[in-house]
């Protein structure tokens, strides 16, 4: 009866299976934590609209219309990128999708961030040198990034509440040009890193960023921005199955 | 700070009380979520005994912050004006900020007639991005947590390792083209790819110990090049950086 704990094996720091420990219970409590944050901001914020409405020449019918044009019009981007997070499970496991990618994050950043998490450690995420380890350093990485945009918010907000003007005032150019130069060359190095990993690589990548050109240019030309939310969604489903197919042949 | 209203002081009164309220508990709030949000991965860091030390995680929060640093603050400077302070609290915890909240917010905003910038857009965005957020809670509830969980389950392992293998180089494909096309900055992207390309198949293989931080060369690199090679015709108005 006294044995078992000693016969126990300890957690292996080399196993690949990420499932195993991205289902963990405390990350499933987490992610009900979150959600139960947000329900009960939007009841607060919800209330609070309600009570100043009638001094903004506000009425309980534009409220509702209000509400319901929101509602209706989140449904398709939800979906959206509820497909994405769906491609994702079985990388990062449900939990933490739930809470990077469907909420605070976004697929971008933080799959860059898990990838860039994982380098640092000498590791690529999907084959056999992402374990439980890199798993665990890289959801880190995600949530600390999501943890930093919350942080800047609790900072700038009330400092742009009070002087706004200051602060906006920064220089224009470099506000126009900088971050968007960050940006390209973040996800333009991210992207070439993919490619000499294997052929297989090269064709995922180039099926994928086609087919999000393809869509793109579609939204623009007929009009259609479902297109646009749906892009990257149709891009990773059409390039993983170009993958599929290519793994197979 | 307004004190040139006409309103009547109920009035004011009514939105200073709206203010403190969304300003009070929005912190609370978000600090909540940025707590629960770390917790997690840190239980699992130093709980679970796997050997990861202190300094994995300081290393790839560097190499994060390198990359991303600079967005994390000019993105909510960017999107203040937008969202006015109030929403501000719930968009950066909600996320999906650019395809989502704020097309929900602007359409409740046509919808009610409201003027930008008049306190009943400032409503009508707040009410509007908690209609989104039930739709968006409830529909990864069901489609991710539930539907993708069982699918998990059922779906051939062949299938799986192909997803866990390739689905990264897919969505930075797709990423990539993404970012180039809402930001309209061709000068910046060939100097973008130019430097990546370089970092990549030039310099990663000569000095392979430099892969940590290829990613802050990258950005580094670029925006210096964009900054000093800038168009004469500088772009008048920063505009909120996302991605469509």
């Amino acid at each position: 009866m006294h044995q078992p704990l000693a016969l126990q094996p300890l957690a292996p720091n080399d196993s690949t299976d990420i499932l195993a420990i991205a289902n963990n219970p405390v990350l499933w409590i987490c992610v009900a934590g979150v959600f139960g944050v947000i329900i009960i901001q939007s009841v607060i914020f919800m209330k609070a609209a309600r009570r100043a409405a009638p001094s903004a020449d506000m009425s309980a019918q534009d409220i509702k219309t209000s509400f319901r044009s929101g509602a209706v019009s989140a449904i398709g981007p939800s979906l959206a990128v509820s497909l994405v997070a769906i491609a994702l499970l079985g990388l990062f496991g449900a939990p933490a999708v739930l809470s990077r990618i469907g909420l605070i994050g976004s697929a971008a950043y933080d799959v860059s961030a898990a990838g860039i998490a994982a380098g640092s450690m000498g590791a690529k995420l999907g084959d056999a040198s992402y374990t439980q380890s890199v798993f665990a350093v890289a959801f880190f990485a995600m949530s600390i990034g999501g943890a930093m945009w919350m942080l800047a918010t609790l900072i700038l907000t009330p400092l742009l509440r009070k002087g706004d003007a200051k602060i906006r005032s920064v220089n224009p150019a470099a506000m126009a040009i900088v971050p968007a130069a960050a940006l390209i060359g973040a996800f333009s190095c991210l992207g070439l890193t993919e490619l000499p990993k294997s052929g297989i690589h090269v064709l995922s990548f180039v099926v994928s960023a086609a087919v999000m050109g393809t869509c793109l240019l579609l939204a623009k030309k007929l009009g259609k921005s479902w297109l646009r939310e749906w892009g990257l969604g149709i891009s990773i489903v059409i390039g993983l199955g170009a993958a599929y197919l290519a793994v197979g042949a | 700070m307004s004190s040139i209203t006409s309103a009547p002081t109920t009035n004011n009164t009514a939105m200073a009380d709206f203010n403190r309220t969304t300003s009070r508990w929005g912190q609370i709030t978000m600090i909540a979520g940025l707590l629960i949000s770390v917790a997690g991965p840190l239980y699992l860091v130093f709980a679970t005994g796997l050997d990861i030390g202190p300094a994995q995680l300081w290393i790839a929060f560097a190499a994060v912050a390198a990359t991303f640093g600079i967005i994390w603050i000019v993105e909510p400077l960017t999107y203040y004006p937008i969202l006015g302070p109030a929403a501000m609290y719930q968009a950066f915890m909600i996320g999906n900020i650019s395809n989502k909240l704020l097309p929900a917010a602007l359409i409740a905003q046509t919808n009610i007639g409201a003027k930008p910038g008049s306190k009943r857009a400032e409503l009508a965005a707040v009410v509007a991005i908690c209609g989104a957020a039930v739709v968006h809670l409830i529909s990864l509830a069901i489609f991710v947590g539930l539907l993708g969980s069982w699918l998990i389950s059922v779906i051939p392992p062949s299938v799986l390792l192909v997803t866990r293998l390739y689905v990264l180089p897919t969505v930075l494909g797709a990423v990539l083209v993404q970012a180039i096309v809402s930001m309209k900055q061709p000068r910046t992207t060939v100097f973008a790819l130019l430097v990546s390309a370089v970092v990549v198949f030039v310099v990663l293989p000569l000095v392979p110990s430099l892969a940590m931080v290829s990613t802050a060369i990258a950005v580094l690199g670029t925006i210096l090049l964009a900054w000093f090679f800038r168009g004469k015709s500088t772009i008048a108005e920063a505009k909120p950086i996302h991605i469509e």
